[in-house]
């Protein structure tokens, strides 16, 4: 089986609100992808079709190139984590993965690994009632892991994560990414996928705004901008229009320069003996380039609720 | 659609907010909740569409065979007489009267009491037929414990006229009774020709005086009745009745069958002095309603004079009507019409149960108890928006159920025992006092339990269960009086109507709609296990952490 | 379906939940055929019309009540957790997983009923022939050599689990734990309170043919079976269609609605 998702042109409404409107997408093996978009822009609602929990109105939803209803041991081909809390609150956490293992003819031994890996050991025992939700996300992280699947889905994983967890997260997304698993991670938080994912899915308003890479992504919100630090701001200023460069003045010792890579910036100032301190190629933040691309949804949004009137 | 809002007195910041506030941000909470208003919405329809189910569901037919053309639907409802207090009664005896002034009295001494009954069929032929038209049943030798024969001054000779009566009874003693519902001891023991009785009433007006006496100069008061509406010229005299043989049995199914047939109860007097009649009256003999289609078993009567001493036969009886197996036609009473209630209940209850135990579901009792802290305050905020509503559900649904119900069913030919204006106001307004009283028990016990499907659970089977055994009689009668007794079920009291005479000899049975409590001490029960339930729930509210 | 059933296995017995209702469940059954058979009594030279065999099984009334709850919670369980979707997540197949619920809910009431209805039964044998209904006044005791008794109690076993089978078809249908419970005893219990107003006797008999519990029951009756409004095993198989149609409509739900 390949290790992809496939959402393609899928339709849903709840009653009169369209919450999926022809999303389609791919998850491909071997990365991290990212599925970022305002709260309520369908993620998690795409993401309960993928699993088939929800029947889309049109369109349709396969993993690993087949309808997930069809697969004879789920959990061994797609781990999924959508509601952590979604427990028993009664029964431990160890038992909760051992139904999970029985539904999927796995033997007891497999409950205890993953346990291991998701970091859990210590409260396996516990009432799952009693878990802080960092523990919880654990939880359902172990129980994904469980089928050792090829594909794994993730809604919201890093909340209620403190920091050294979200740390631990990202660095077992990128190894599980490493070993050719596909993987499908959803956050509204652009940082926490910052350092996690290669690829990145953008939807708003239940349809795909944005699909690419990581890097692509970060290049094009950066521009090719680059930021110089000197003492001697006018003669650098010179040295560098003259280079061919568009150059501005940002505050007294600083200069923003386009139009010219950081390595001929460095060339053209020492060529001329221009001192500089510092000159470093502009590096958006996800955050940024986030913004910058659901400001246009927004305002498509807005637009398009006036036409509609 | 914005508004300014200012905020209210109760929800000034600097104070804590005070129970009105707490009441008001309950009720929001309740009016948000669209399942739980369209579950009160759908308590007063099932409620109401039940009741009116089985009040169209009775199909009477009479007549026929014996009785002339076979009748359907209202042709069929039984003409029955209507006392002063405008109850149903049964008034058929034989009466020796004459003429009597507004002040005058009536003395007699009365020297035995015997009696027959003729026990008509085996089980299940309950005796309908009227006297004489069947072929004669033989006679057993017996008096019931509610023959009853003396002296009476009574408005008129018109079955359900007012009167006040002194008479002695089958086992009873001596009895002062008056306007059918009202009945006093006197002398106790049964009168014979070693032991016989004198009785004495005195008119003065309306005011009627009842004396005992067992040696004819000793007289102690039994009682006075005022007899409203008596006319100056009123009938007094001496009577004789029997009520009708009744025998129950119960069969293995919980049902129960009667078999019924009439008796005659015959009384010698002798002494008997008048003071106050009309000069030159003589004595009138008369069968009051003992028509061949009365619709109470009668056997004839009359009376013979000898000198001082007269023999009066008579039989029927002079009491309240009542439904259930002591009633001779069918009868339905006003609250057989709030049967649905039960179905509507049970979604009151389930509404009620939620409305607490919805807040431990995703931890919204903590948002509750942060912003009004006191945790007694929000469940007593909590019962008074839970009953306030499921009283009005109540309250409408009954209002609506029973003047059609009462209307449908007459028009179906079947008798309705007639109520008082108060009584019907009681049965109504006390259904929806049931209802918001077993709400906020739910209510309290969802508070104490917090999981819905056991809470809601505990409400049905200790409300409704008891019900169900005891009228389904699935437990014994005896059992079933206690589980009426000491269960929440006891509320349903409040339902009856129609009062349990003790000088009745017929059984009043819980499926008759007879509670072994009094309507308002049935209710009280009620209200002990809700405020039980109540404290508890505080109790443990305030123990266990949020 | 074996992972289906060693699944929803794994999830009864790691709860208590499931253990303490099938305990209480055969607790109030006994306690109110106890009750039941203390309070009667047949008085020495009288005729006491008592079917013996229904008296000391009922408790079964309440303890119905227990076992909606246990069948009720099994499903609606997870809808209030959210749990359901993790269940629909590893076992695509709704309907299996309800037939699985079906299975390990019946085999668990069977059990438990069975201990309920011999509790009910021997409490009837210790007690009833002290209280007037001895062999002297032509009561046997009981026993399940008796053909008509060892047809009731085996009824009555038979009833807890198909009410169980109900329950759950409901819960399946209805999802919150507090209605689904609302609505079965509502059906148990209201029609035999409407019964019992029903004027016409016709209509009050189609009440109780037609009613899960009153038809079901008829099950427990070894004497006057001829004026019984309908015949045990027919009333049996009243209630086996009740809770076949609810198991019907609540898959059919079940697989068409979203998780």
């Amino acid at each position: 089986m390949e290790a992809t998702i496939e959402v393609s042109a899928v339709r849903k409404r709840f009653g009169p609100k369209v919450a999926l409107d022809g999303m389609s997408f791919q998850v491909a093996p071997g990365q991290v992808t990212g599925f970022v978009g305002p709260n309520g822009a369908g993620k998690s609602t795409t993401m309960r079709v993928i699993l088939a929990l929800d029947a889309p109105d049109e369109g349709r939803a396969l993993v690993g190139g087949q309808p997930y209803q069809r697969l004879r041991r789920p959990l061994s081909q797609v781990g999924s984590l959508l509601d952590a809390a979604a427990l028993q609150p009664s029964r431990t956490g160890r038992n909760h993965l051992m139904w999970l293992a029985r539904s999927q003819g796995l033997a007891a031994k497999r409950v205890d690994e993953v346990i291991g890996q998701a970091g859990l050991a210590d409260a396996a025992r516990r009432r799952a009632g009693g878990y802080s939700l960092g523990m919880r996300q654990r939880l359902g992280i172990a129980a994904a892991m469980l089928g050792d699947p090829p594909i794994l889905m993730m809604d919201e994983p890093f909340n209620g994560m403190d920091p050294e967890g979200i740390v631990w997260m990202r660095g077992f997304l990128r190894s599980l990414a490493a070993q050719g698993r596909a993987i499908l991670v959803s956050s509204h938080l652009m940082g926490e996928l910052q350092d996690a994912a290669d690829h990145l899915v953008i939807v708003g308003r239940g349809r795909v705004i944005a699909d690419t890479s990581m890097r692509e992504l970060l290049a094009a919100a950066s521009g090719d901008r680059v930021m110089v630090r000197t003492t001697a701001p006018p003669e650098a200023v010179a040295v560098l229009r003259q280079a061919g460069a568009t150059v501005i003045a940002t505050d007294p010792d600083g200069l923003t320069v386009s139009g010219l890579a950081a390595g001929k910036v460095v060339a053209a100032l020492s060529e001329r003996a221009v001192p500089f301190s510092e000159v470093s190629a502009h590096r958006a933040t996800l955050e940024e380039a986030y913004m910058e691309l659901t400001r246009d949804a927004v305002e498509y949004r807005a637009a398009g609720a006036e036409t509609a009137r | 659609m914005t508004a300014i809002v200012t905020p209210r007195r109760a929800a000034r910041p600097g104070g804590p907010p005070g129970f009105g506030a707490t009441v008001r941000a309950e009720w929001i909470k309740f009016r948000t909740v669209r399942g739980w208003v369209t579950g009160m919405i759908a308590a007063v329809v099932v409620t109401a569409l039940l009741g009116l189910f089985a009040a169209g569901s009775a199909h009477i037919g009479c007549g026929g065979a014996l009785g002339g053309p076979a009748r359907t639907g209202a042709a069929c409802l039984p003409a029955v007489a209507t006392g002063p207090g405008g109850e149903a009664v049964v008034d058929s005896y034989y009466f020796v009267h004459q003429p009597l002034a507004s002040h005058g009295s009536i003395t007699v001494r009365i020297t035995s009491l015997t009696g027959k009954y003729f026990p008509a069929g085996g089980p299940g032929s309950s005796a309908q037929g009227p006297a004489g038209s069947a072929p004669q049943p033989t006679a057993v030798n017996g008096l019931q414990p509610w023959s009853k024969a003396g002296i009476m001054i009574a408005a008129s000779t018109k079955p359900g006229a007012a009167y006040a009566a002194m008479m002695v009874s089958g086992q009873h003693g001596v009895r002062m009774q008056y306007d059918y519902t009202h009945d006093t001891a006197g002398l106790a023991g049964s009168v014979s020709g070693a032991s016989p009785r004198w009785l004495r009433l005195t008119r003065s007006g309306d005011l009627i005086t009842g004396y005992d006496s067992a040696d004819g100069t000793h007289w102690s008061q039994v009682g006075t009745a005022s007899v409203a509406g008596l006319p100056s010229t009123a009938q007094a005299g001496l009577f004789a009745t029997s009520p009708q043989y009744l025998q129950i049995s119960n069969n293995e199914l919980g049902g129960s069958s009667g078999s019924s047939g009439a008796s005659q109860a015959t009384a010698g007097f002798g002494d008997v002095r008048l003071t106050g009649a009309a000069a030159g009256r003589g004595w009138t003999g008369q069968g009051i309603d003992t028509a061949a289609d009365a619709d109470y078993p009668v056997q004839g009567g009359g009376y013979r004079q000898a000198g001082g001493t007269f023999t009066v036969t008579g039989s029927g009886d002079i009491a309240p009507a009542v439904p259930g197996p002591g009633s001779t036609f069918p009868t339905a009473t006003i609250e057989d019409h709030l049967v649905g209630v039960f179905a509507g209940l049970i979604a009151v209850l389930v509404v009620a149960a939620m409305f607490f135990t919805a807040e431990y579901r995703r931890g919204l009792i903590r948002v509750t108890l942060a912003a009004s802290p006191r945790r007694g305050q929000v469940l007593a905020a909590k019962a008074v928006v839970i009953g306030a509503v499921a009283f009005v559900a109540g309250l409408v649904a009954a209002g609506i159920v029973v003047p059609i119900g009462i209307r449908m069913t007459r028009a179906q030919g079947q008798y309705v025992m007639p109520v008082s204006l108060l009584t019907e106001v009681r049965v109504i307004v006390g259904t929806g006092a049931l209802v918001a009283v077993a709400a906020v028990l739910a209510l309290a016990i969802g508070a104490a339990m917090r999981r819905s499907a056991a809470a809601v659970t505990t409400a049905i089977v200790v409300i409704v269960l008891p019900y169900l055994l005891a009228m389904a009689q699935i437990v014994p009668p005896g059992a079933g009086d206690w589980l009426l007794r000491l269960t929440p079920t006891a509320g349903f009291a409040i339902q009856q109507s129609i009062p349990a005479y003790p000088q009745l000899n017929v059984p009043y049975t819980p499926n008759a709609g007879f509670y072994p409590l009094a309507p308002w001490a049935g209710f009280a029960v009620l209200c002990g296990f809700a405020a039980l339930a109540l404290g508890v729930a505080v109790f443990l509210l305030r123990r266990r952490d949020a | 379906m074996s992972r289906m059933l060693r699944a929803e296995w794994t999830k009864l017995r790691t709860t208590a939940g499931p253990a303490w209702l099938l305990v209480a469940a055969v607790a109030a059954t006994v306690a109110l055929s106890v009750l039941a058979v203390a309070a009667t009594s047949c008085p020495a030279g009288s005729g006491c019309p008592v079917d013996t065999t229904k008296l000391s099984l009922t408790g079964v009334q309440l303890g119905q009540a227990l076992v909606a709850i246990l069948a009720v919670l099994v499903i609606s369980g997870e809808y209030s957790t959210g749990m359901i979707r993790i269940t629909f997540t590893a076992l695509p197949r709704r309907l299996g997983v309800l037939a699985a619920k079906g299975v390990l809910v019946t085999g668990l009431v069977l059990a438990a009923g069975t201990l309920a209805v011999l509790g009910g039964l021997l409490a009837g044998r210790l007690i009833l022939p002290g209280h007037g209904f001895s062999v002297a006044h032509g009561f046997a005791a009981l026993s399940l050599a008796h053909g008509p008794t060892l047809r009731a109690a085996a009824g009555s076993v038979l009833y807890l689990a198909l009410i169980g089978l109900l329950s759950l078809g409901v819960a399946a249908m209805v999802r919150d734990s507090a209605v689904a419970i609302g609505v079965i005893l509502a059906l148990l219990y209201l029609f035999p309170i409407v019964a019992t107003v029903t004027s016409d006797p016709k209509w009050q008999r189609h009440l109780e043919q037609i009613g899960p519990m009153t038809a079901g029951l008829a099950i427990q009756a070894t004497t006057g079976l001829r004026s019984l409004p309908i015949s045990p095993w027919a009333g049996l198989g009243v209630l086996g269609a009740w809770a076949a149609g609810a198991l019907l409509a609540g898959g059919l739900l079940l697989r068409l609605r979203d998780a």
